[in-house]
């Protein structure tokens, strides 16, 4: 990734970020209650050339980091962490792209990125293995002229308004079930099956339907090579996918907290609040304390990762993987739990009703869904392996 | 590798088959999943009574059986995959 970790948030990008967040923040209450994709938000994010963030610029793209990923993501998340979520899932499917696709591929699909044309859904979970990310069931059938895809993908955000798949599946000579190849399918080379409706608690305008795909695509449309999908986790959908998902529930959270502080502040806030109140004292300041964590975390984290690759060490150490797992774990719940204390700073009114100001209830119906978004009881049991390996505990 | 490497290496590996085990032999293909790879890696460290330090404990290490070997010999005394036998160590 070509940017660096310390030059400020780019200015260059600040009015299309406001534009796409103001967008989100108006089409949000909409798309909420009638679980509907945020159309209109996407297609700002597409003529913005926000979709191609993480693309370097000899394919057009704006050649943004992980600050940038970050800084970003968090803003949209302040108006809808659905938005959030969709555009940093989408720039870890580019980032992807970026690290492990072959030249082929790459000069292929950068420039659609780059050009807004190309918003990337990510294909990983299986019915029946559940989350269990490193493995696959279906399995790729190996043509003359191709590679054959049959997969049912039960949850997939965005998936009917995308406009090509990174899908896990089965290498055509696997061995065993962790034998998973990394492949990209363009819309135009799938029949796409919709099925079932999307009606859930929260997340509801990440439209993340299921969906059944049928295609073929030729063998260069292999990310990485056959077998190494789990290359691509340890170095780039794991790091990428944990730190825009804090970056998503963290934005949220502080956005929570910024319309209750404003709500408090103002002239009416003040008649309806006691601010004199310890107990709201506390409550607000325990709110900051669990953002403050995440976020120092969340940038501790970016650094690390930023500094590994740079200087061409391994990711896959046990506490570069433990710091990663961690930042997921304690995002998922230091957010959601930071959403709650403010519904008891505030009550009823504003903490627990729809169309308050605050718009509490919605972030967190958005923010539970965090700690099943790849199951934390999943990630403390690689965790404790990777314990094991470091009997020294070192940190990174 | 020497013997009681292989022989220690080849219950972990359920979809070895009748192949021949070799230093180019990828260890999750034959099906070493996580959680084994730490009882593999305790196994080893028992049975040659050395402590793979943590500078060694990457994905590449438990790529092959060769990269493995590579691993435990350095801490043996410093031989590499097609030199046999191990060094007497415990
Ligand atoms: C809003 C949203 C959007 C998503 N978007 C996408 C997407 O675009 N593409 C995609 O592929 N996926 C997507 N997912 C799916 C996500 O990545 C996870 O795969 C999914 O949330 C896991 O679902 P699960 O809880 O059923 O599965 P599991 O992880 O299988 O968990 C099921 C239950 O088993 C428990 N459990 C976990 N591990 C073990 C174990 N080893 N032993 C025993 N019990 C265990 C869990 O705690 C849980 O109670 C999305 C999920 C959400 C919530």
């Amino acid at each position: 990734m070509s940017g660096v970790t310390g030059q400020g948030p780019r200015t260059d990008l600040l009015a299309a970020v406001e534009q796409v967040r103001a967008l989100a923040a108006k089409h949000a209450e909409e798309t909420d209650e009638a679980a509907r994709f945020p159309v209109a938000v996407l297609d700002e994010l597409r003529t913005t050339g926000l979709l191609g963030l993480l693309v370097p610029a000899e394919y057009g793209g704006l050649g943004g980091g992980l600050d940038e990923l970050l800084d970003i993501t968090m803003e949209l998340g302040r108006a809808d962490m659905s938005v959030a979520m969709i555009f940093s899932m989408h720039c870890q499917q580019v980032a992807g792209v970026v690290h492990h696709a072959g030249p082929r591929l790459a000069g292929e699909l950068l420039p659609l990125v780059a050009a807004g044309r190309m918003y990337l859904a990510s294909v990983t979970t299986e019915a029946g293995k559940g989350g269990h990310l490193l493995t696959a069931t279906a399995g790729l059938t190996a043509e003359d002229d191709g590679l054959d895809i049959d997969r049912f993908a039960p949850i997939v955000t965005g998936g009917e308004y995308a406009d090509g798949f990174l899908i896990t599946m089965r290498s055509p000579e696997a061995r065993s079930a962790g034998d998973v190849s990394l492949v990209y399918a363009h819309r135009d080379q799938l029949t796409i099956t919709p099925s079932g409706d999307w009606n859930p608690l929260g997340m509801r305008a990440s439209h993340s339907t299921a969906l059944r795909l049928t295609g073929r695509i030729p063998e260069h449309q292999v990310v990485g090579e056959h077998g190494q999908f789990r290359t691509v986790v340890l170095n780039t959908f794991g790091p990428l996918a944990h730190l825009g998902w804090a970056a998503s529930w963290l934005g949220t959270a502080s956005g929570a907290l910024s319309r209750v502080l404003r709500l408090l502040r103002s002239p009416d806030g003040r008649k309806g609040a006691n601010l004199d109140s310890e107990l709201l004292m506390t409550r607000l300041s325990r709110s900051r304390q669990r953002l403050e964590t995440v976020h120092a975390l969340m940038r501790h984290t970016a650094e690390v990762v930023t500094r590994v690759r740079a200087e061409g060490d391994d990711l896959s150490r046990p506490r570069y993987q433990m710091l990663i797992n961690s930042l997921k774990i304690t995002a998922s719940e230091e957010c959601h739990r930071a959403v709650e204390d403010l519904i008891d700073a505030v009550g009823l009114r504003h903490g627990y009703l729809k169309g308050s100001p605050t718009g509490l209830e919605r972030a967190l119906r958005d923010l539970r869904s965090a700690a099943l978004n790849y199951s934390n009881d999943r990630l403390h049991l690689a965790d404790g392996k990777l314990a094991l390996l470091d009997a020294e505990v070192r940190f990174a | 590798m020497d013997a009681r490497f292989t022989e220690l290496l080849t219950p972990y590996l359920p979809y070895l088959g009748d192949r021949e085990l070799t230093a180019d032999t990828p260890l999750r293909e034959y099906g070493l999943d996580s959680m084994q790879a730490i009882e593999l890696m305790l196994s080893v460290e028992d049975t040659y009574g050395v402590e793979l330090p943590d500078e060694q404990l990457t994905e590449e290490t438990f790529s092959t059986a060769g990269k493995l070997w590579d691993a435990l010999s350095g801490q043996l005394g410093g031989q590499g995959s097609d030199t046999a036998p191990a060094a007497d160590a415990v």
